[in-house]
């Protein structure tokens, strides 16, 4: 390569590098020292983890995210494999029925959600008719399962129908031919070959869940998730300290769940909105 | 296949339980947005009403999303592709650590980066006020999508090589970058944008943190509306981004759906091929008189003087070789894969530069600092790097167009070379219509139509099937010997190399092996790599005894060979190759030898025989003589091909 090659390249990333740097970068790394400066220094995150408030948050928020991965997994990678394998009438709009809301924000989903278990939601409405007791669901850890499962559920759904269409049918044949059954051939090779589909769409479900705010926002339950104890922390507490390290916190979280899945999948992470 | 049985429905029932839990709520939204009143349903009548009350409410809020998606999205643009080019370009341990960097705000919540940014810059009140900070934001969070989308479209239409195409048609780097790379990575820059604009529209958790009450977005506005309390209007609201985001999702479903042009290839390919080979059947020479024509210029010839090359992290790719092509010659590099010939290649062409001390010379000037698009070749890939955003004319026109040749002159080159490789019909062909053998052809017009001073081919005919690769090397034989070029051939197959080579060089490990006609590699080779490279060859180990050289079941007398020289009680190794040595009958033959098997080819049988040799011996036997496994037979000699190699 051609000296003047080079200084093209260098001209041409420019722009992104000058972008990364002042407005990430330089940010990501005041934010890191915001949380250790502060008046108890590196204590701040000694603090974190021993207030009851701070830890109590942090493990639901956890415990939330990974029920939420496991059981979107579930329910969108049995949809997914069908909706490759099956041809009938009317798939085309279910898949695009069922990838529709892969472009609402978290408000909106709060909202569907509010609609669907609220206090004058559907869910409600038919629980009285049957039982006579209203059954709301929105305000609580349901509610926000159900909320978060509800963006999960299109975008893992896009990513295995992809990872579906790529499987070599022919192993499964294989694997029939040799006398395996429908569940043995669904455990030893259809999962198998999903494996790195299924291991990347759910690092990304898993980090989204846990960065999730809208949603949380608009149910406004009283169970607080991580980013909303940030949120609070910075705007009403005006302690930006805390708010630093929880966000740190909740950063290192999520970027390692993804960086741990695309070495475990070998592969790139799918984008998906 | 597939039968319906009640595993299918309840995997139906699921995925239709699944669309449910998705889709009614969205229902009940479009339903409480248009009703009177929400509570009593559709039986209240429909009304307008809320749809007018959030436009008077919140329209500044659609405005200002749409010109943030906008500005985002031109920031993306700018700064993204060029970057995605970077990428792509420059494959190192750098790259993959920027790569880990533009992860990163996909896997750090918005409201991290968000406090970020306002610890950063919240002191600068303009800044802060203004919806710039938004934008800087949704920059951050946008921007490594539009890169990974351009990227895996660059990844896949594989730009290395096409631009590599350009460049030897003489495209400086602007015009590879506007006319090459851009056109053809338009989808993903499409799919890109698209993604970019929606995920900018609905972005929530770094907007909520950023924005003033003076510079509120879409869903702020709704996160407003729906702390309002009004079921009513956040449902309107609800339908207003629904009707946004939908065009934006069926116009991305559109951009990723497979497209149909690449299913009618694989037709075409069937009907292309018959092409070919009625093509082959009048067995005419690419048109031997369009290619007398072509101005036959006195020859270049081609030069290297200690050229060698190592690749950053130390990989010695070429050991420092000469070499000399004369004037109209064909040269054939033959060797194994990751011997070096492709380098070479590449140094000729000027697509990599020789380490220090090493030059090229064309005639008598020295080339090797001009690069590949002032050099003057014509280079044929083995992907034939042809621009997939160009017809069949178009690309044969690039390289005159990017010489700033009158429309006229183009035009006559083109129907000419199209007469020359008999593609007339294909003229308006997209490229992605046309068969691997048409394409070859297209290749050849688009590097031959600049009239340049060498050709150079990189395992054209890898790509193609037995047969055809056997119609157009004859084509590109005849092509070459009208035209009269000076041309370097790369190719790891023997055969292509002795129909085609005027001369041979054998490449081993960085190294040349040999150079010669075609009859000296493959009767007199150099040593023992070329002699197996090149056909088969057999071995005997012998021993000279009593003016005989003996080997275990015959011996030969020394006095019957030329210009062996060995002296008693000596070893020798014999080679031969398999035509060489013939079935005889019994008490006629050199030696003796058992049959191991034995392969009928039709006109002869080829025999794998057991010699006593650390290796059967392959030899042949003529005619409709059948063979046993186990069977001993008498082989003779053709001693005046046998040979001997200098080293084992």
């Amino acid at each position: 390569m051609q000296k003047k090659n080079r200084f093209i390249l260098v001209a041409l990333f420019m722009p992104v590098a000058v972008i990364f740097m002042a407005f990430f970068i330089l940010p990501m790394l005041r934010l890191t020292l915001a949380s250790a400066t502060g008046p108890e220094g590196l204590g701040l995150y000694l603090e974190m983890l021993t207030t009851r408030r701070y830890l109590e948050t942090l493990l639901y928020t956890v415990g939330l995210s990974v029920a939420v991965t496991v059981a979107t997994l579930i329910i969108a990678g049995i949809t997914g494999v069908f909706l490759q394998r099956n041809d009938f009438t009317g798939k085309h709009l279910l898949v695009a029925m069922l990838t529709f809301p892969l472009a609402f924000p978290g408000v909106v989903v709060g909202f569907m959600i509010i609609l669907l278990a609220g206090r004058q939601g559907l869910i409600g409405l038919l629980t009285k008719m049957a039982t006579g007791d209203k059954l709301v669901l929105a305000y609580s850890m349901t509610g926000l399962f159900l909320g978060y499962l509800y963006f999960s559920i299109p975008r893992v759904i896009t990513t295995v129908m992809a990872t579906a269409e790529k499987i070599d049918l022919s192993l499964e044949e294989a694997a029939r031919s040799l006398g395996a059954s429908t569940w043995r051939v669904v455990r030893d090779v259809l999962i198998p070959a999903l494996m790195p589909g299924l291991i990347s769409s759910g690092a990304i479900c898993f980090a989204t869940s846990m960065g999730a705010f809208g949603t949380a926002f608009t149910l406004a339950t009283d169970i607080d998730v991580l980013p909303i104890v940030i949120y609070t922390e910075f705007t009403l507490s005006a302690n930006i300290a805390m708010a630093s390290a929880l966000s740190i916190t909740l950063g290192l979280i999520t970027w390692g769940a993804l960086y741990l899945a695309r070495t475990a999948a070998g592969g790139t992470l799918a984008a998906s909105g | 296949m597939n039968k319906r049985n009640h595993l299918f429905y309840l995997q139906l029932a699921l995925t239709l339980m699944t669309c449910a839990f998705l889709l009614v709520p969205v229902i009940q939204s479009v339903l409480a947005g248009v009703t009177v009143n929400y509570f009593v349903g559709i039986k209240s009548g429909l009304t307008l009403r809320w749809l007018g009350e959030v436009w008077r409410l919140y329209s500044d809020t659609i405005f200002r999303s749409i010109g943030l998606g906008l500005a985002c999205l031109v920031v993306d643009l700018i700064a993204g592709i060029p970057a995605a080019y970077v990428m792509v370009k420059t494959r190192s341990r750098f790259t993959r650590l920027l790569e880990e960097f533009l992860v990163m705000p996909l896997a750090i919540p918005g409201l991290a980066i968000a406090l970020a940014i306002l610890i950063s810059y919240g002191w600068w009140t303009d800044f802060r006020s203004s919806w710039l900070i938004i934008l800087v934001g949704h920059v951050i969070f946008t921007l490594p999508f539009m890169i990974r989308s351009v990227i895996a479209v660059m990844t896949a239409i594989n730009m290395e090589e096409l631009e590599e195409g350009a460049a030897s048609l003489g495209a400086g780097f602007p015009k590879r970058f506007v006319g090459v790379v851009i056109p053809n990575v338009l989808s993903g820059i499409l799919a890109g944008s698209l993604m970019v604009f929606t995920l900018s529209i609905g972005e929530f958790n770094l907007t909520w943190m950023l924005h003033t009450p003076f510079t509120k977005t879409l869903p702020v506005g709704l996160a407003d509306s729906y702390a309002s309390m009004r079921l009513e209007i956040g449902s309107a609201y609800t339908i207003t981004f629904f009707f946004m985001i939908i065009p934006l999702l069926m116009a991305m479903q559109w951009v990723s759906r497979p497209r149909t042009g690449r299913a009618a290839t694989e037709d075409n390919t069937e009907q292309a091929r018959m092409e070919n080979q009625s093509q082959l059947s009048e067995t005419t020479a690419p048109a031997d008189a369009a290619a007398s024509q072509a101005a036959r210029r006195p020859g270049t010839s081609i030069r290297l003087t200690r050229c060698a090359k190592t690749f950053p992290g130390g990989t010695r790719a070429l050991e420092s070789l000469d070499l000399e092509v004369a004037a109209g010659e064909t040269v054939v590099i033959l060797g194994p894969s990751g011997c070096g010939k492709t380098t070479l290649l590449r140094i000729i062409a000027g697509l990599e530069s020789p380490d220090e001390g090493g030059g090229i010379f064309f005639n008598e000037d020295e080339v090797t600092a001009i690069p590949i698009e002032k050099r003057n070749v014509g280079m044929v890939f083995q992907s034939y790097a042809l621009f997939p955003n160009m017809d069949v004319a178009d690309n044969i026109a690039y390289g005159l167009k990017v010489r700033g040749d009158e429309q006229d002159k183009i035009r006559a080159r083109v129907d000419e070379m199209l007469a020359m490789m008999q593609i007339e019909e294909l003229r308006g062909r997209p490229i992605n219509q046309l068969s691997g053998g048409q394409k070859q052809r297209v290749a050849l017009a688009r590097a031959i139509a600049v009239r340049p001073r060498v050709l150079l081919l990189d395992e054209p005919l890898t790509a193609l099937d037995a047969k055809l690769r056997d119609v157009l090397r004859v084509e590109i034989d005849l092509l070459l010997r009208s035209i009269g070029i000076t041309a370097v051939y790369v190719t790891h197959d023997q055969a292509e190399a002795m129909a085609l080579g005027d001369r041979i060089v054998v490449m081993s490990k960085g190294r040349i092996a040999q150079i010669g006609s075609p009859r000296d590699v493959y009767f007199k080779p150099a040593n023992r790599f070329v002699a197996d490279f090149i056909g088969t060859v057999n071995c005997i180990e012998s021993k000279m005894a009593d003016r005989c050289l003996t080997f275990p079941g015959g011996c030969i007398p020394v006095d019957d060979l030329e210009g062996v020289d060995v002296t008693e009680g000596g070893m020798l190794n014999i080679f031969f190759r398999p035509e060489h040595a013939t079935v005889v009958e019994a008490g006629q033959g050199h030696f003796q030898a058992k049959v191991l098997s034995a392969f009928f080819l039709g006109d002869r049988t080829r025999l794998l025989v057991n010699g006593d040799t650390p290796e059967p011996l392959k030899v042949e036997a003529p005619g409709r003589q059948a063979f046993r496994k186990g069977e001993t037979v008498d082989i003779l000699l053709d001693l005046e091909a046998l040979f001997t190699l200098s080293e084992a």
